[in-house]
């Protein structure tokens, strides 16, 4: 059982190939455009970071660890925001390409079984693909941080308390780990719904996937005077109950003081109301059963 | 011999259309069987209930698993070619066989190396880099590595060029076939076939027609070329169908004594073509 998922995750990184290298292409940006900042950054630069970083330490703990902070929430968001459009793209594909190609005949053709093959696709989507992104996430801390460590030390600065020592990098890579997979498991109905339409549509799974999410809630606003569909689907991308007090926005707020306990990501996080959350789980459940639809919808529909 | 595949009361219906209609049958194991039909008769869906790919009503069993409900199980001891654009085209063979080896139980990957050995493909190849022809190659390269009871061959050979379609058949009966194997074929081009089979089935609108081995065949079915009072006197026997030809009247008999024939004309052993015709034929009428 555990081996077969092996081989099916393995099949499909083999078939999706943009899982893996639009991360690496993403690190690849982030460390070249650092690697060109620190190389080419004109006069005025050179000193704002000299003083931010530099011997002089002329700013203070605090404007150092923003800007790192700011770094490590930045570059993580950019791979969330790569990797969440890209599993739209992978979902809606995930079980349309093989029946369009006809290839579904040949992999219906070695014994695995339809729940199998589909629990593959939705376990690289939920598992892998997050796994991938925390991994570059992690490999381009760790080179830029490297980086930007020599750069410190060629100024004369101790890299060591400076760079390592300003962030605690442990709790903020576990902060990042557990935002992944909570998004993820947060917006699993809306990857059970492209992995339905995926199995279910004869034509353009992208229009068919997005046309209901769209006019629905039009239609609510027209014949109703509420729209609880819109605002269970469009309001779902920002409600989700995982951040504890301080937001981003107070965070880098002029003025704001950041406490020691503060600049840990890890602080902001709070995975017991996450989990505790009802819409957590109703979530959950719309996904199984969209999933169970798409395992029905592979098993029964007869391809002739 | 056991029965490897039982069929009882199969039918299976699309809304008002009647696909399979009623049909029992037996297939023994060791056989090499003909499925023939006309396009729409029913082949393919009953290769797919067959094959647990489609449900159907009826008494079904293959190698005593009810195949649509047993698929997985089904599948480890069949293999089955449906057509042959069915590979993944983004895939590399080398891919393929890691997948076929992890998959599959009954699997030699050293096999479908030896196999494919023979063969001009790459094991880097992609899929889409390779001709029609060799992607055929790849496939039946992997289906005859893997140790399986009963292997489908839905039109497997179909688009493919007459070197292809020769070498693909002697490869299957060469480094394939055997007592313990049994294979079901279904193809447009029986003629190509007709000498490798044991066993027949002529299928129509649903309906077995025929069901025989391909010895009784040649014993059951016997054709006279006959001219003049000769064609009126054989006539007279009840020729399942005649055609004109040079002339002369090729008359088709079935389960008439050739002794009684040959003084008529000259005798053949028809075709299994001659004889699907004038069966579909009959069976319109």
């Amino acid at each position: 059982m555990i081996n077969h998922q092996l081989a099916l995750i393995k099949r499909e990184l083999w078939e999706h190939r943009s899982i893996w290298i639009t991360p690496v292409v993403i690190a690849i940006i982030v460390t070249l455009s650092n690697l060109s900042a620190l190389m080419l950054a004109g006069d005025f630069a050179q000193h704002l970071d000299a003083a931010i970083f530099g011997e002089q330490k002329l700013a203070g703990d605090s404007e150092r660890k923003a800007v790192l902070t700011a770094f490590f929430v930045g570059s993580s968001g950019l791979f969330l925001f790569a990797l969440a459009i890209l599993t739209v793209f992978y979902a809606l594909d995930s079980l349309y390409a093989e029946r369009k190609d006809k290839s579904i005949l040949f992999w219906r053709s070695l014994p695995v079984t339809d729940a199998e093959a589909v629990i593959s696709k939705l376990a690289t989507a939920i598992i892998v693909i997050p796994a991938i992104a925390i991994a570059a996430i992690l490999a381009t801390h760790l080179i830029n941080l490297a980086m930007t460590s020599v750069w410190v030390s060629s100024k004369g600065g101790d890299a060591g308390f400076l760079i390592w020592g300003s962030v605690p990098l442990l709790d903020n890579w576990l902060a990042a780990i557990i935002v992944i997979y909570a998004v993820a498991v947060w917006m699993s109905p809306f990857l059970g719904w492209f992995m339905f339409v995926s199995a279910f549509t004869k034509r353009s799974p992208l229009l068919m996937a997005f046309m209901p999410l769209v006019l629905v809630p039009l239609l609510e606003r027209i014949f109703l005077s509420s729209n609880p569909f819109g605002r269970a689907v469009w309001g779902r991308f920002a409600s989700i109950p995982l951040f504890s007090g301080t937001d981003v926005q107070t965070f880098f707020d002029e003025g704001h003081v950041i406490d020691e306990e503060k600049v840990s990501l890890l602080a902001q996080i709070d995975l017991q109301k996450f989990l505790m959350s009802i819409d957590t789980w109703v979530g959950i459940v719309i996904c199984s059963i969209l999933i169970a639809g798409a395992v029905y919808v592979r098993r029964y529909r007869d391809e002739s | 011999m056991s029965s490897l595949v039982r069929a009882e009361g199969v039918s299976k219906k699309f809304g008002s259309f009647i696909a399979v209609d009623n049909v029992s049958f037996e297939i023994e194991s060791g056989k090499i069987l003909g499925l023939i039909g006309p396009n729409g008769a029913g082949k393919t869906t009953l290769l797919k209930a067959l094959l647990g790919l489609t449900d159907c009503e009826g008494q079904l069993s293959v190698m005593g698993l009810d195949p649509f409900r047993q698929r997985k199980k089904l599948m480890q001891n069949i293999c089955f070619i449906a057509d042959v654009a069915v590979l993944p085209r983004w895939i590399r063979v080398r891919q393929l066989l890691d997948y076929v080896e992890a998959i599959h139980p009954n699997f030699s990957r050293q096999r479908a190396e030896e196999l494919l050995r023979q063969t001009k493909i790459m094991s880097t190849s992609k899929v889409k880099e390779l001709s029609k022809g060799m992607v055929t190659q790849l496939h039946l390269s992997i289906i005859m590595a893997i140790d399986a009871k009963l292997l489908v061959l839905d039109e497997p050979t179909l688009g493919l060029d007459i070197l292809f379609r020769k070498e693909f058949y002697a490869n299957l009966l060469n480094d394939y076939f055997d007592e313990e194997r049994t294979i079901l074929v279904t193809t447009h081009q029986v003629e190509e076939i007709e000498n490798l089979l044991t066993d027949i089935m002529f299928i129509n609108e649903g309906k077995i027609i025929l069901n025989s081995s391909m010895d009784s065949l040649a014993d059951t079915y016997v054709e006279v070329a006959a001219s003049g009072d000769d064609a009126d006197k054989a006539r007279g026997l009840g020729p399942i169908a005649e055609n004109k030809m040079f002339g002369k009247s090729v008359m088709l008999f079935k389960g008439v004594n050739r002794e009684h024939l040959q003084v008529y004309g000259e005798l053949r052993t028809p075709s299994v073509a001659d004889i699907f015709v004038a069966k579909v034929k009959g069976a319109r009428k």
